[in-house]
């Protein structure tokens, strides 16, 4: 029978024979959880317990059984990558059920993505404007960009000045007031933007804080005032992702309606939301009350992100306060992704801490119980033997070595090296280990993304086509960022060496690099004699010939000036009564034809990078490490090239502009910053090589094999906590004194549950190092290596994802066709194309006819009604 | 009541578009460049001189439609996604149209490429939604260059004698007998996909000419591609046509379009300021 047949005939909701279809057999929970549709929802969700699939059925369901359109439907995630896999997988059931029902969907006008993106979405359309006119985002600084800009010397003046503080003396004293150490004014300025983000997802307004006991912070509340000034008084509005947030609840609250726009907002991750979301999810849920959340207390990693896990714990009684009725809590914990020895381990783990509160309850949700649903029993769990560092490391590679050989995991990339921090000792020394047994390792943010081995040779190679900024009497972090711009340059040179048309080809580069420089030189003193105005109108009529006859002008130049094409451009500017200004067409006279991603791209050409393309390639073992570091850095360029030089012409190169900006200014400080440890990884890992990745990136992901490379974090409160914890007393937080150390806890819980088949923990033991207590007590019960049996652990399978990949025919099928390397460089590696217009292009052409047509049948329609 | 007649104005169609470059930049998409910011609007605006009574008719616009459940030859699951727009009629026949931002030539000699998809769209609108089809067609959204000239120009008679010639809309056979064919083919990039096949086409492919487009694979498709500089077939290409190490060099060097294009690419750039300024 068709399902269409069984939809008429049958009372059982029709996403239960969707079920059948995509092979899901839900447990009882999981169950109720789909199929709850009225009121707020509480959904605890242990680790491996099917959280996606729970929020895509249930979506799903909303929409077949329960008629709410998709565009009534809220739902955020953490990441960008989760929202594509629910995107995606929404595409997968809702497209099966509408090729059966004939009802079609439009997944597009779904409110789907993260907070922030979503807020973005809000602050411009019209549903949420108090007049429905459409709203104007404000441009946004990511992380980077907000350091950059309030790193930049003419911010950091500012807001010295508006806390009354010495430029001399001012780095040292806000580093002592907000943790820093010493006179760094990068410590100063990263940890005053960690304040200014904490006040904003707090939601505390400057004149709400009583600072007349308190000088020092009165200091940093006023920079945080005068930051705010500063965004706003840029030509474009800025803004940044903590302030993003205020601004959408500021929109959220003006408007009367804002409230009933969503019939469901559904939140996945909820354990690490701040006040500031809290506030936007439980506004948008207001009329509805429709709110669901889901996410694990035990995984909260993001406090230091103003993330407050008692949003989710307290999460039933905030209901009540908020919305006036209590949630349906269903808790989610059979776990479905590691073997019971494993499960059962890190449950003995969370259990050497004590959650009580000490006026009874609990600072954990405790309805979960976490169950396996897999049976395999035997040991899954194992330790090296206590021993010093490098004993344990040798160990450990020997193991891991063997799990390789003997085809327990089907690639190198299943297993997975997690660390608290990657800029510990400890990595490096496994690292080592392991490349000593002949293993390749895919590590970009061990220490600074530029050290690795393709950063460094690419950017040489930049250095000597552009030149490079000297270095400056500095000792410390500068120091060692000149000591790599060095040794960068060093290699470059090493490489154009050994390849004569290499070193060519940066001679021709670099000559037209100096050309276009002098050229503008020329230009700019013409235009100085004659006494023309750089920002008036070009007349070509007085100073077309002029121009090009300027003595000592490269043909090019020359020849730029002179363009038929050009001069139709400028002809019809003037026709338009909006004429060229003249600065500009000293920047097409000077400009060169590659912009800095073209240079990028065509160093590739070159058989030391050619060659990391062929590995990659290659279908028998690949080693894609390589590769995805170049895609890093194509993306590291372009966000470069586009904020800052969009076009390489003669006023860019004057004064070594340039090379100032890119290696002195922007290099420089992706070298401070680190690549943050935070960042999103990159999921899946590149073929050919074991991970390593930090606790925070590995969250949301599952391995085959864990190794835990270092059981140690010393508890330690953050500075930023105490400042705060007068700040929000009576908001219910955790005690100061116990935070450093629940945190502590969370943490190993999210790298232990990232284990399906085995789990491996580093056990050291000598002067000096050492291993968390909470693992001394566990490893006593657990085998060492050399009593391991490796045939024990289960091959690895293929992954299975919540929902079976959809292809597009045009994206996927049609693209693949025309150039299955090009796919996979572009599609699969996600290089940033340096000229990506037609792609872009499309999309802007496809998305207004569609409008388009809508505006068109929406017209029919209502005329329809009124005949 | 306003008919729906004077509902579409040019202005009406530059504020949907305007709305869609807003909502792109705000997804972060990079910022095109206003020359084919320009070639993108005139695109839209010519759509609508050109096939009014066609827009004017569209009933369902972006159809998703889906192929679910499929298994490719390596036992893989899969799903199959395309979307069309349909037109169905007071009568009730009804076509199904692919919208393309291609060129029309080019589609009108690889219409086989092209029949094949509208077949597999066909399928899964008659067969799994249980819908009436009567015909297919491709509309090519690419405007010809004497379109684009008489805009250039601003004119309107060149436009007219311009847009009459143009024949966006390309009609396409449809015929279910070979969509098992087509699934199977899909099947197997699926395969190749997730068996990590990447080979990219043959240095003799490169030289090849493609159909409809007057050039060779080289240009037509590896010159928009930056993926070409590390390309063994294309190293090879570019080495064919070079007799000595310094041509070849010459070659990559001016590897970036002949003056026109490099002229058009750097005007249409001159005026982008960067968001983070120089400083």
């Amino acid at each position: 029978m068709s399902l269409r047949a069984e939809v008429a005939q049958s009372p059982k909701p029709i996403v239960e024979r969707l079920w059948k279809r995509f092979d899901f057999k839900p447990n009882e929970s999981q169950r109720e959880a789909i199929l709850h549709s009225e009121g707020p929802l509480f959904l605890p969700a242990g680790p491996g317990s099917g959280k996606t699939r729970v929020l895509l059925w249930r979506v799903t369901n909303l929409v077949l059984t329960h008629e709410v359109d998709l565009k009534e439907i809220y739902l955020s995630t953490f990441t960008e990558k989760a929202a594509l896999q629910l995107r995606e997988g929404l595409r997968t059931f809702l497209g099966a059920a509408s090729e059966e029902t004939g009802r079609p969907f439009d997944l597009a006008r779904m409110y789907i993505g993260t907070v922030h993106s979503l807020c973005q979405r809000m602050l411009i359309e019209r549903d949420f404007q108090p007049n429905r006119t459409r709203g104007r985002a404000p441009a946004l600084l990511d992380d980077l960009d907000q350091y950059l800009f309030v790193n930049k010397s003419a911010t950091w003046a500012r807001l010295l000045q508006a806390a009354g503080l010495e430029p001399s003396t001012a780095h040292g004293i806000l580093n002592a007031y907000l943790g820093g150490r010493g006179q760094s004014k990068h410590a100063a300025a990263s940890s005053t933007i960690a304040f200014f983000n904490r006040l904003s997802e707090e939601c505390i307004e400057p004149a709400a804080i009583d600072v007349s006991s308190d000088p020092e912070l009165e200091r940093v509340v006023k920079m945080y005032g005068e930051y705010r000034a500063q965004l706003a008084a840029s030509g474009t509005r800025l803004t940044d992702f903590s302030l993003l947030q205020q601004e959408a609840l500021a929109v959220l609250e003006r408007g009367a309606h804002t409230g009933e726009v969503f019939r469901h907002v559904i939140i996945d991750e909820y354990q690490d939301t701040n006040t500031a979301q809290e506030r936007i999810f439980f506004r948008l849920a207001s009329k509805h009350r429709n709110i669901c959340v889901v996410g694990d207390d035990d995984q909260a990693l993001y406090r230091f992100r103003g993330a407050t896990v008692e949003n989710f714990v307290r999460f039933p009684e905030r209901c009540r306060k908020h919305l006036g009725v209590a949630p349906r809590e269903i808790p989610l914990d059979t776990n479905y992704r590691s073997r019971p020895d494993v499960v059962e381990f890190y449950g003995r783990f969370l259990n050497q801490c004590d959650w009580k509160r000490p006026k009874g309850g609990s600072y954990r949700v405790e309805s979960k119980k976490i169950r396996p649903h897999r049976k395999e029993r035997g040991a899954a769990v194992v330790s090296s033997a206590a021993a010093p560092p490098e004993a344990v490391a040798a160990e450990i590679a020997a193991l891991v070595k063997k799990l390789i050989r003997t085809k327990r995991v089907a690639d190198p990339n299943q297993i997975a090296f997690l660390y608290p921090s990657l800029k510990s000792e400890q990595v490096h020394r496994m690292m080592d280990a392991l490349e000593a047994k002949g293993l390749r390792v895919y590590a970009p943010r061990a220490g600074s993304f530029l050290a690795t081995p393709e950063a460094t040779a690419m950017l040489g190679l930049f250095a000597l086509v552009f030149g490079r900024p000297a270095r400056g009497p500095y000792r410390g972090e500068y120091w060692n960022y000149y000591n790599w711009l060095d040794a960068a340059e060093a290699e470059g040179e090493r490489l154009s060496k050994l390849d004569p048309m290499l070193e060519s080809f940066i001679d021709a580069r670099r000559a037209e690099v100096q050309r276009s420089e002098a050229d503008y030189r020329r230009l700019l003193d013409l235009v100085a004699r004659k006494k023309w105005d750089l920002d008036a109108g070009y007349v070509p009529k007085a100073q077309q010939r002029r121009l090009a006859e300027c003595p000592g002008l490269s043909d090019e130049a020359r020849r730029r000036i002179g363009s038929a094409r050009f001069n139709l451009a400028v002809d019809r500017r003037i026709a338009e009564g909006n004429p060229l200004k003249l600065k500009y067409v000293l920047k097409r006279a000077t400009s060169a034809d590659w912009s800095l991603l073209d240079l990028f791209y065509q160093f590739t050409l070159f058989e030391h990078f050619a060659a990391m393309f062929d590995a990659a390639q290659r279908s028998v073992d690949p080693d894609e490490g390589p590769v995805c570091n170049l895609s890093l850095l194509s993306g590291y360029i372009s966000r470069f090239m586009e904020q800052r030089a969009p076009t390489i012409a003669g006023d860019l190169l004057m004064e070594s502009r340039l090379q100032n900006m890119f290696f002195g200014s922007y290099l420089y400080a992706l070298h401070l910053r680190g690549e943050s440890e935070y960042e999103d990884a990159e999921d899946p890992f590149p073929k050919g090589r074991i991970p390593f990745l930090t606790i925070h990136q590995s969250k949301g992901l599952e391995f085959p094999v864990v190794v835990l490379g270092n059981p140690r974090k010393d508890p330690k409160t953050q500075r930023l906590e105490q400042i705060f914890d007068p700040l929000l007393a009576g908001s219910g937080r955790e005690p100061l004194a116990r935070m450093a150390e629940f945190d502590m806890m969370r943490m190993f819980y999210v790298a232990l549950s990232r284990a399906k088949n085995l789990l491996v923990i580093a056990n050291f033991r000598s002067r000096g190092n050492r291993i968390n207590p909470q693992f001394n007590a566990l490893l006593g019960n657990v085998p060492e290596i050399s009593a391991f049996d490796t045939a024990s652990v289960p091959t690895a399978a293929i992954e299975s994802e919540a929902a079976p990949k959809v292809y597009s025919y045009t994206g996927d099928f049609l693209a693949y066709q025309r150039c299955p390397r090009q796919y996979l460089i572009f599609r699969k590696f996600d290089f940033v194309p340096s000229r990506s217009q037609t792609m872009v292009f499309g999309t802007l052409v496809h998305r207004t006819l569609d409008d388009l047509h809508q505006l068109l049948i929406g017209a029919r329609h209502s005329t329809a009604q009124t005949q | 009541m306003k008919s729906p007649k004077n509902m579409v104005t040019p202005e009406a169609i530059d504020e949907l578009f305007d709305r869609n470059l807003q909502d792109l930049e705000a997804e972060g998409t990079r910022a095109l460049s206003p020359h084919i910011r320009d070639l993108a609007r005139l695109q839209v605006k010519m759509y609508w001189r050109r096939l009014e009574q066609l827009a004017r008719q569209v009933t369902d616009t972006e159809v998703r439609l889906q192929l679910p459940a499929q298994k490719s030859p390596a036992g893989r699951t899969f799903g199959i996604e395309g979307i069309v727009d349909i037109v169905r009629e007071a009568d009730g026949t009804t076509t199904m149209y692919d919208i393309k931002t291609h060129d029309s030539a080019y589609v009108r000699e690889n219409r086989q490429q092209y029949a094949e998809q509208l077949n597999v769209y066909a399928h899964i609108w008659q067969e799994l939604r249980k819908e009436r089809l009567d015909a297919t067609a491709v509309i090519c959204t690419t405007v010809p260059k004497d379109v684009e000239e008489a805009a250039r120009r601003n004119d309107e008679a060149a436009m007219v004698r311009a847009l009459e010639k143009w024949d966006p809309v390309i009609p396409i056979d449809f015929d279910a007998g070979g969509v098992k064919a087509t699934v199977a083919k899909f099947g197997a990039v699926v395969d190749r996909i997730e068996g990590h096949d990447f080979t990219p086409p043959t240095h003799a492919d490169l030289k090849a000419r493609v159909a409809g487009a007057r050039t060779r694979f080289a240009v037509y498709v590896c010159r928009n591609c930056d993926a070409r500089y590390s390309c063994r077939s294309y190293q090879q290409y570019a080495k064919g046509s070079a007799a000595t190490q310094e041509s070849l060099l010459k070659t990559y060097l001016a590897d970036l379009g002949d003056d026109d294009l490099r002229d058009d690419i750097g005007i249409a750039a001159l005026e982008i300021e960067p968001p983070l300024g120089t400083g």
